[in-house]
């Protein structure tokens, strides 16, 4: 079982999920190994939640899986939500400083969480906290969030720097690809030496 | 004229199909329509000449069955006939029905044909009981054509469900002896709103799909017990199960076999039939066309004689029946075998969300002018058919918008029946661009032929929004985004000769206005809400500035479901989202909120 590597990536409609696990997909196939993916578009730019799922490995049977060794998060409500599907000693990618606050906190009938940090301490689950926002902006566009936050969690994952560069090639429009490897090298930097063990 | 006003007594000679018509107005029904097509086509005709229903020709079947639906919302008792292969073309509201149920009973007759007298194929229509989940009658002459309405009509109600009653030309066409029954005494139903049962969106299908899988349950165990389902004795050691008119062949082929004679045949009730298993060693499934009986028999793991025997196609009559069922009863009875009854379904749980996370359904996006519509239909207090397409989140809280979503074009032909059952304006019809071209011209020309009064909302967005913006006879949009011919709405509405009229959605005043002229005009009219879709234009048309001074917290503008109004801290807060549309300037009775900046002289 444990040959497949699973991950997930989660976040808001419109926020280009799709893309980074495009992304993701590309990079591991460009590593020669056999990738799956699997999502649920339809009313994926209508604000919703947004789950992707990449899984990889020497050879891969089913496209979709409960639990991920890594979840990539946009959104900091839907990064708490993906708690619950990873595996024990999984590692979220979250982007914190991005919140969306859905419908239901905005009528006050809910409260948007605080808790990612303890709540992922007390899971077993390794947390990088990235503030992608200010990444991508320091790319040059907010919409490079996403890929902000998969250079971040490159550093998780077991690929070269130029399986990664021929993935984002493959996966980005070519009028965006300049930013958006921009806000990937960024985010790939801001996971300081002692976040990675 | 109707045999309400005869004795009851007195016998009447009636078609299987005129047996329908009186046993549906018997039953209280008020509402018939069809579309014709061979054998069905004399049920709704006789009724058009029977006082106390109304009857219609719809367009076709799909609207005949919406316009049903309509009046079945709206209370009153509703049948629609159809051959078939009409059923084919009814299949996209019939299928959703099962999940949305009903309120007053709804009965879909289908009308087949086993070899072609009239017809392009012989599909057998029982196949769309089980496809749908939905109980199925079967009478076998014209007394039961009679009789089972009022059963029909009954137990849609009672399991708030479609009822399928499966007709054959020898049973729809023969005509045989009728004892008249006296009228059904009925209950009003009130149509009350019920959105997470009547707008099929994802959250709220897969809830009313477990209800449809443990109706079907309880269907079973009333099939076991319905009088319908009878257990014959007879003498020899030969059973038969037959439903429909092929009962009588057998019955007329093997006069001392026993039989379980099948008047409800979706679901089957398996213990009975393992009873007639008790009695005999030898059982036989006596059945026009497919197996639909004989599978499942054969599924409990018992012996059956069936297709092997009887030909799988064309009529059958006793003749044939006897020849092919003789060489197989004179052979050795085959071992006993016990029935292994399948065992219920595993229903999948309902996913809990993690316990304190709230929820993110998908929304209307910020700027988005079918959020507009809505604001400016609510307060006229008629029921909102929906249809397809982004505008069905409107349905989501907090803008509560639409009562129903049923399938793609079905607004119009459920506010049409609605309507029509009511006898005048209850409810209203939202439909988009896309799906007004997919199939509402077609229910929008019945409404004008049947004269429906109503006001039909196109949320003209210049585009198929929800799937990602494709193209559409509307905009003449091609899949390589070259430009072809395009469809102008209005001039198809005003060429089918129905009122419409064309306005801005980004208007508000203009918008409000035209809907309130068009809420108190006599009949049908269309409005056409057209803006291009907020995605595709991303235009910011200007600034909202909060007055804080005279924010009072009130949660007007929260109410609109606008994601771009962030929670109110001190005042309500407009964030980076905002396409300046001003709709919340609309709804804000303290003037808290301005619009400035970008004016474009309107």
């Amino acid at each position: 079982m444990s040959v497949t590597t699973t991950v997930s990536l989660v976040g808001v409609g419109g926020q280009g999920i799709l893309l980074a696990a495009a992304i993701l997909a590309e990079t591991a196939a460009a590593e020669g190994l056999d990738v799956k993916a699997s999502e649920v578009k339809g009313m994926a730019q209508r604000g919703g939640s947004v789950l992707s799922t990449v899984r990889f490995g020497s050879k891969v049977w089913s496209p979709v899986a409960r639990h991920a060794d890594l979840v990539v998060a946009t959104e900091a409500l839907e990064g708490r939500r993906a708690l619950a599907m990873l595996t024990p000693r999984g590692t979220l990618v979250c982007a914190v400083t991005t919140r969306i606050v859905p419908g239901s906190v905005l009528r006050r009938e809910d409260e948007y969480p605080d808790d990612l940090a303890a709540a992922a301490a007390a899971g077993g689950v390794r947390l990088l906290a990235v503030d992608a926002e200010g990444l991508a902006r320091e790319a040059g566009t907010l919409r490079a969030v996403n890929v902000a936050l998969l250079g971040a969690a490159s550093t998780a994952l077991p690929f070269t720097q130029e399986s990664w560069r021929r993935g984002l090639a493959a996966a980005v429009p070519a009028k965006i690809l300049e930013v958006n490897e921009r806000a990937f090298a960024l985010g790939r930097e801001s996971v300081g030496e002692e976040d990675e063990k | 004229m109707g045999y309400n006003r005869c004795p009851v007594e007195r016998t009447v000679f009636f078609s299987g199909n005129e047996a329908i018509a009186h046993g549906a107005v018997r039953a209280g029904a008020g509402f018939a329509c069809g579309y014709p097509g061979t054998p069905s086509t004399e049920i709704l005709e006789t009724a058009a000449r029977l006082g106390g229903i109304h009857a219609e020709w719809c367009i076709n079947e799909k609207v005949a069955l919406e316009t049903a639906v309509g009046a079945s919302l709206a209370g009153v008792r509703s049948i629609v006939t159809m051959k078939h292969v009409g059923l084919n073309v009814a299949a996209d509201p019939f299928m959703t029905l099962s999940l949305t149920g009903v309120n007053a009973g709804l009965v879909v007759v289908s009308a087949d044909d086993p070899g072609m007298h009239s017809s392009q194929n012989e599909q057998d229509n029982r196949n769309y009981a089980r496809f749908a989940k939905i109980p199925m009658l079967e009478p076998s002459d014209s007394q039961e054509a009679y009789d089972f309405l009022a059963e029909a009509f009954a137990l849609s109600e009672e399991f708030d469900t479609p009822v399928l009653l499966r007709t054959t030309t020898r049973v729809s066409h023969g005509r045989g002896r009728v004892v008249p029954r006296v009228p059904v005494p009925l209950e009003p139903r009130e149509y009350a709103r019920d959105i997470s049962k009547y707008v099929m969106v994802p959250q709220y299908a897969r809830v009313r799909n477990r209800l449809v899988l443990e109706r079907l349950q309880a269907l079973r165990r009333r099939s076991e017990r319905s009088p319908l389902n009878v257990l014959e004795a007879g003498t020899a050691d030969l059973g038969i199960i037959a439903s429909g008119v092929a009962y009588t062949y057998a019955r007329e082929a093997f006069p001392k076999a026993w039989s379980l004679k099948l008047g409800m045949s979706n679901p089957l009730p398996y213990a009975k039939i393992a009873r007639l298993y008790e009695q005999v060693s030898r059982v036989a499934v006596v059945e026009e066309l497919d197996p639909f009986i004989e599978e499942q028999v054969r599924a409990l793991g018992l012996p059956v004689i069936g297709k092997e025997a009887i030909p799988a196609d064309g009529e059958l009559d006793q003749d044939v029946v006897f020849r092919a069922l003789e060489p197989f009863v004179t052979l050795r009875a085959p071992r006993r075998r016990r029935p292994v009854f399948p065992p219920a379904p595993h229903i999948t749980a309902p996913l809990e969300p993690p316990a304190g996370l709230p929820v993110r359904p998908p929304v209307l996006c910020p700027g988005c002018t079918h959020r507009s519509v809505y604001i400016a239909m609510r307060r006229h207090k008629l029921a909102p058919m929906g249809d397809i397409g982004c505008y069905t989140l409107g349905a989501l809280p907090p803008l509560l918008a639409l009562d129903s979503c049923l399938c793609m074009g079905s607004s119009i032909g459920m506010m049409a029946g609605f309507n029509k059952a009511l006898g005048r304006k209850g409810a209203a019809a939202v439909i988009g661009d896309s799906t007004f071209f997919h199939s509402g011209i077609t229910a929008l020309i019945d409404a004008y032929y049947n004269e429906a009064p109503g006001l039909v909302m196109v949320l003209d967005n210049r585009t198929t929004a929800m799937t990602g913006h494709q193209g559409h006879p509307g905009t003449g949009v091609r899949p390589d985004r070259t430009q072809g011919p395009a469809v102008d709405v209005q001039r198809l509405c005003e060429g089918i000769g129905v009122r419409c009229a064309t306005v801005d959605a980004n208007d508000y005043g203009a918008l409000d206005a035209a809907i309130r002229a068009e809420v108190d005009a006599p009949g049908l009219g269309v409005i056409v809400a057209l803006a291009p879709c907020v995605l595709t234009t991303r235009e910011r048309a200007g600034e909202i500035v909060v007055d804080e001074e005279r924010c009072n917290l009130c949660g007007l503008c929260i109410d609109i479901g606008c994601p771009a109004i962030a929670p109110p801290a001190t005042a309500v807060e407009i964030t980076d989202a905002c396409t300046g549309c001003a709709l919340c300037v609309e709804v804000c009775r303290r003037g808290a909120l301005v619009c400035t900046g970008i004016e474009d002289g309107a």
